[in-house]
């Protein structure tokens, strides 16, 4: 099921009233909704999936009693590892088994050897297994440091680990913020859920608008780049980066102003990205619960930046190579992060990369400085050249790509596949740029205007341009399900 | 919990009175002229409206009708004699041609070029076969005193039926529930870009408990299907020309390759009928032939399909 269907918002409303007027005086009974709900959205791509996330709630949450019963360290460590181990052999397999195998044919293939594949196998890959096997990690690790009890509510931790609006594509919640909201009390909050809902709406606009109608453009271009010339070529890269943005910012946006609906709240993903001054910035901004992650379960462990700078390059590497490969098995991923890390590393070595951790541009002005246009231009460049990698099929594509773009410098009108205007959608992008800017100080506040008059006028502008972009020809599913 | 309905209800109407005056404003939606049957059993429009006819969500195509005295859109009335020199164009929405000011229509076109003809279209949307030998079989009298007649038929959506009867799906459209519903602006847009129909599929589909979507299935047809013949729709045909005594010496059919099998070319070319093969003029066209959004033809297309019916009148005339 996902966000911008009939059945979801059918679905939304029933829990919700079942949520708020049925259950409103049980936190038991709301935990029960909430967790048949969340197998229900669940198992509306594939009921076998459910096996495989009640298994890892199962796990975890038993192994989450044993290391806080058990004094010793290396045993309260074993424990731990097994999690790990139990988590990522779900990844493992279900995701990265045929890239593995594949790669090791490969290599063998390249030093002369033939060798037949009869090793790689027709392996579903499970919706979202990315995001809750993580999100089951983080529970483990919190209670291994110490900064976790756990619980004893076995309804509560599996409503955490499933809680449907995030589930399949996060933000990833750590347990310090999401299970306790879970176990306590909800009141009904009219601002909350009137926050939540305008979040859905800016949400259903940066998915259904921006990401939706930029899509059949950016395909066509990266199928078809090797006929096309550069100016086409960097239109297509251009284009994938607010597809991309719009895309997994807006489910990130529905997915809390779902929670909010519950009266959950769930940390932001997005803070305005490509407003960044440089790239340290952007990782502040940019799917912030994963960079979290990866700071606090695997940076931080191996040493962060407290030891020499040669172990925090080395760290910073370890942390962008897997958070690549994190998005998925080929190694276009494995590049994307690769380049990152290439561009953090100076930052880092130049002591900047928390410069910019708690401004945003135009800080006490209304228009940004030349210096912070330029910085943004700056990191947008390099960030949307590191798409080229995530978006391209293969490896030898993404630099076929690259190759064309500063060999094939010549200027074409871009024709859309289908013949639609072009000009529709230059607009759509640079009002899109306005407006995110005019709501840069709160992402959780997309209509944050004083006069209501302003903001029924943003309403109405979001819902005629829902329709005015309206495609029901293309495929709406959101780009980050896949990983 | 009760102010959140209220207000969302609130909200929700003034931003669907917002929607409504904004699709009003900027005309992002057609109209729809009105369908009558005449006193001759025969469907067309009602005569002398005007109107504009667009087509997608950001007004991509937008064109203005206009409905003659005797119901067709055309940018001429249709006052044929036998002083005078006459085409006629008998079809369907390809020929009648909503999607193009009837200012540049085929006929127009054709008039441009062969500068002492008048041309009438006869065109309707829907139209097949069966209705468009009635139409001429009713209107018999102009018909006579008209020199050419065009006939669109594409063999493979316009035989499936071998005799003439009126539809009544397609006047179900005129009942004043529907008339009703054609007022709202933002109903009548939101159905052209397909929510309305996207909606109900999938709640139709939901209630039979499908939790999948269908995939869309292409209609595109198989190239190995060109040259097969129907032979119910031959049989059809063969009815029809036999009910209303197709004039072969007046009567030329106007055929594409996309939609009639090659085979009923060699059938007609064996029975001494006339048609245009429209295929050849089309293909070679390095600009496109047909509009974004369907197959109808754009302005290129219908400027080739004036000019093959202008070359071909040409050479009826020399044969006469």
């Amino acid at each position: 099921m996902i966000f911008n269907s009939l059945e979801f918002f059918l679905f939304l409303f029933v829990v919700f009233m079942l949520y708020w007027l049925t259950l409103k005086k049980s936190i038991k009974g709301q935990n029960i909704l909430l967790l048949i709900s969340s197998y229900i959205f669940y198992g509306w791509w594939d009921w076998r999936f459910l096996f495989l996330i009640l298994l890892s709630t199962i796990v975890d949450y038993y192994i989450g009693i044993t290391i806080y019963k058990n004094e010793k360290q290396k045993v309260r460590k074993s424990w731990l590892w097994v999690s790990v181990l139990f988590n990522l052999g779900l990844l493992g397999f279900f995701k990265y088994y045929n890239f593995f195998v594949d790669s090791w044919i490969d290599m063998f293939s390249l030093l002369g050897y033939n060798i037949k594949s009869t090793w790689t196998l027709n392996i579903i890959l499970p919706v979202g297994i990315s995001f809750y096997t993580f999100q089951t990690m983080s529970y483990s690790f919190d209670i291994y440091y110490k900064k976790l009890k756990p619980t004893n509510n076995f309804l509560a931790f599996a409503a955490f680990v499933s809680f449907f609006p995030q589930l399949v594509a996060g933000p990833i919640e750590r347990a310090s913020n999401l299970l306790h909201q879970i176990i306590g009390k909800r009141t009904f909050s009219y601002n909350q859920c009137v926050g939540g809902l305008k979040l859905i709406l800016w949400g259903l606009f940066k998915k259904m608008v921006i990401a939706d109608s930029l899509g059949p453009i950016v395909d066509d271009i990266f199928t078809n780049y090797a006929s096309y010339s550069a100016s086409t070529l960097i239109l297509g890269a251009i284009f994938f980066s607010f597809q991309i943005y719009g895309d997994f910012s807006g489910y990130s946006d529905i997915a809390i102003g779902t929670a909010k609906l519950f009266g959950i709240e769930l940390k932001s993903n997005f803070k305005f990205p490509y407003f960044s001054r440089n790239i340290a910035e952007f990782w502040v901004r940019w799917h912030t619960s994963l960079s979290d992650w990866f700071r606090y379960y695997v940076y931080i462990p191996l040493g962060g930046s407290r030891e020499t700078k040669l172990i925090s390059i080395r760290n910073i590497a370890i942390v962008f190579l897997i958070s690549g490969l994190w998005h998925g098995a080929n190694w276009t991923y494995l590049f994307w992060g690769a380049f990152h890390a290439i561009a953090f590393v100076p930052i880092f070595l130049l002591g900047k990369n928390s410069k910019y951790k708690n401004s945003i541009i135009g800080e006490n002005t209304i228009l940004p400085s030349i210096n912070e246009v330029l910085r943004m231009v700056m990191v947008f460049s390099i960030v949307t050249f590191s798409w080229v990698f995530f978006r391209s099929a293969t490896i030898a594509d993404a630099f076929s790509y690259i190759f064309r773009v500063f060999t094939e410098f010549t200027f074409h009108s871009y024709i859309h596949p289908k013949g639609f205007r072009m000009i529709d959608y230059y607009i759509l992008i640079a009002l899109f740029v306005v407006y995110e800017y005019l709501i840069r100080r709160d992402e959780r506040a997309p209509f944050n205007f004083k006069s209501k008059y302003v903001r029924f006028v943003a309403y109405a502008i979001v819902v005629l341009c829902l329709l005015l972009f309206y495609d029901s020809s293309i495929d709406r599913s959101f780009i980050y399900f896949q990983f | 919990m009760k102010k959140i309905f209220f207000k969302g209800a609130f909200y929700s109407l003034l931003i669907v009175i917002v929607l409504e005056l904004v699709i009003r404003g900027f005309h992002l939606t057609k109209d729809y002229p009105v369908r009558i049957i005449d006193e001759n059993k025969v469907e067309k429009w009602q005569p002398n409206q005007n109107g504009f006819s667009v087509t997608g969500n950001r007004r991509q195509n937008f064109s203005e009708f206009r409905i003659n005295n005797l119901g067709f859109n055309s940018h001429r009335e249709f006052t044929p004699s036998k002083e005078k020199k006459e085409i006629a164009l008998v079809g369907d929405s390809y020929i009648e041609g909503f999607h193009q000011d009837y200012q540049y229509s085929i006929g127009k076109k054709i008039e441009n070029e062969l500068t002492d003809f008048e041309v009438y279209e006869y065109a309707y949307a829907g139209y097949d076969f069966a209705d468009e030998l009635n139409l001429i079989h009713q209107y018999k009298k102009d018909f006579n005193l008209i020199d050419y007649v065009f006939i669109d038929l594409k063999f493979n959506t316009d035989l499936k039926r071998g005799e003439y009867a009126v539809i009544p799906d397609r006047m179900n459209l005129e009942t004043p529930f529907y008339r009703n519903i054609r007022k709202f602006k933002l109903l009548v847009y939101l159905n052209s870009i397909g929510i309305t129909g996207d909606l109900k599929t999938r709640f139709r589909e939901l209630i039979a408990l499908k939790i999948k979507p269908d995939r869309i299935v292409s209609n595109k047809s198989k190239p190995e299907d060109n040259d097969k013949i129907n032979p119910k729709y031959l049989a059809n045909f063969n009815q029809l020309i036999e009910t209303y005594n197709f004039d072969k010496s007046r009567f030329v059919l106007l055929l594409e390759k996309r939609n009639t099998p090659n085979a009923f070319k060699n059938y007609l070319k064996a029975n001494n009928f006339k048609y245009i093969d429209l295929t050849e003029v089309l293909e070679q066209s390095k600009a496109p032939t047909t509009l974004v959004y369907d197959r109808h033809w754009n302005d290129n297309g219908r400027a080739l399909v004036a000019s093959a019916i202008v070359n071909y009148t040409k050479h009826l005339e020399l044969e006469n």
